[in-house]
């Protein structure tokens, strides 16, 4: 029996999620908007310092800025292309259709998905380039990537958030920068702290297990509050 | 608020200004950084009830979010958002009289204590809430992204507030409780508290019936 004259069965959560998920990895793809934004301005600012300040890891004075720049360039370039996942479905019009058909935390979670991904990629492109041309040396690479991770999974969840919320406004641009930064500052705070330690070789540590618990304070917010963004 | 209760606030605040200016005795400790300036420890008297009443504003504002979101009742709105602006209000007068004291005290107006960190994103963060109200025209969609960002802010405050200045470099600032002071001191600070509260929530009424009123002259279109 093929099961003809049943209804369809609903996809699980999980199943939900990763199509959403797919759905801005097509859509993205199609377009490139927010990977050629983000790429872009990374690359931009990378130069920018680099020309300006010209290889600070080599002199101990100026070594501990490293990570401060660093996160910086992720957290900006983050700010400039992150809060187009929604503002794109308000725009297309397709906003009201994920309201009808998606369930809020597979939605959310498939977008804070997407946008980890992409700032997995953005790191993983900019961090190497970053060291190489400013000869930063790292004594800790994995407790520096454990602190990439951190940080990126608390701007993602953030990012996703306020994007949402800000898609319904009438300014956008400027008003994301306006909501995230105060939200995302601890992070970046505490990214920072556990950079640089992992830089130094002092070990990622305690400013690490605060990063990570403002992850997971903020997905656990985010996944309660979203549902009241997003459905009127 | 009636008269009778408005005088005695008045009063209140005038007696705990005369009393921590005139009356209270000198704090230990704090005696200026060259020693030369022991008066400047009456500052405590307007600085720490100011603090503290602008965390209860932002609490208070945060519950009236709840509240909005759980009811969708506009005079729940309206209350949160006259409490945040009248809250920002005494969170930017607590930053000043900190910063003025922090120059006597410390040497510089500002440190980057993790307490001066923490006022200074939650400036940031109820500014943000002010510009956000600014950008949205539909006023349930108004009210409804404010409720969610001022709970959100609730969310993060207590890391803000009771995680990071603990574990995040070392605070200038005493522990709460932690001063050793003197009794009188202590009972004019608390006395302070009381007061600045009570000014607070009178303030936001006044506010929320303004912001109330305009609401319903707007739906009225007159």
């Amino acid at each position: 029996m093929s099961g003809a004259g049943l209804p369809p069965r609903a996809p699980s959560w999980t199943a939900e999620t990763l199509a959403l998920f797919g759905k801005e990895w097509r859509c993205e793809l199609r377009t490139r908007t927010a990977l050629s934004t983000i790429g872009l301005f990374a690359f931009t600012t990378l130069v920018t310092v680099s020309l300006t300040l010209g290889p600070i890891g080599a002199t101990e004075e100026m070594r501990p800025a490293a990570p401060v720049l660093l996160w910086l360039i992720l957290l900006f370039a983050a700010a400039a292309g992150l809060p187009r996942s929604f503002v794109q479905e308000e725009e297309a019009g397709t906003a009201d259709t994920l309201r009808l058909v998606a369930r809020p935390s597979c939605l959310f979670c498939g977008k804070a998905l997407y946008n980890f991904t992409v700032l997995l990629l953005l790191e993983a492109l900019v961090t190497p380039l970053f060291f190489g041309i400013l000869r930063v040396p790292v004594a800790d690479p994995l407790g520096f990537a454990a602190a990439l991770v951190a940080g990126g999974i608390g701007l993602a969840v953030g990012s996703t958030l306020i994007a949402a919320m800000v898609a319904q406004a009438r300014v956008r641009g400027p008003l994301f920068a306006v909501l995230a930064f105060p939200i995302l500052l601890p992070l970046l705070k505490l990214a920072v702290d556990a950079s640089l330690a992992a830089a130094s070789g002092a070990g990622a540590g305690a400013a690490l297990e605060l990063a990570w618990l403002y992850d997971a304070m903020l997905t656990i917010a985010a996944l309660m509050l979203f549902p009241l963004v997003w459905h009127p | 608020m009636s008269n009778a209760l408005r005088w005695f606030l008045w009063l209140w605040i005038a007696g705990v200004t005369v009393a921590g200016l005139l009356a209270a005795p000198l704090a230990q400790g704090f005696a200026g950084r060259a020693g030369d300036a022991p008066e400047s420890s009456r500052i405590v008297y307007f600085h720490v009830p100011l603090a503290v009443t602008s965390f209860v504003a932002f609490l208070a504002a945060a519950v009236w979010s709840a509240l909005y979101l759980w009811t969708r009742r506009p005079r729940h709105d309206d209350a949160a958002h006259a409490g945040v602006e009248v809250g920002l209000v005494f969170c930017v007068l607590a930053t000043v009289t900190g910063g003025v004291w922090a120059e006597v005290q410390w040497g510089a107006f500002w440190n980057w204590d993790p307490r001066q960190t923490s006022i200074a994103l939650a400036i940031l963060f109820y500014g943000g809430y002010l510009s956000l109200r600014g950008a949205v025209e539909d006023p349930d969609t108004r009210a409804r992204l404010a409720g969610v960002y001022a709970v959100l802010g609730f969310v993060v405050a207590p890391f803000l507030f009771f995680i990071m200045p603990r574990t995040v470099g070392t605070s200038l600032h005493p522990e709460p409780g932690g001063a050793r002071m003197d009794a009188s001191i202590l009972w004019i600070v608390l006395a302070g508290i009381a007061g600045q509260t009570a000014l607070f929530f009178w303030l936001q009424s006044l506010r929320r019936r303004i912001l109330s009123l305009r609401r319903t002259d707007l739906r009225f279109g007159a």
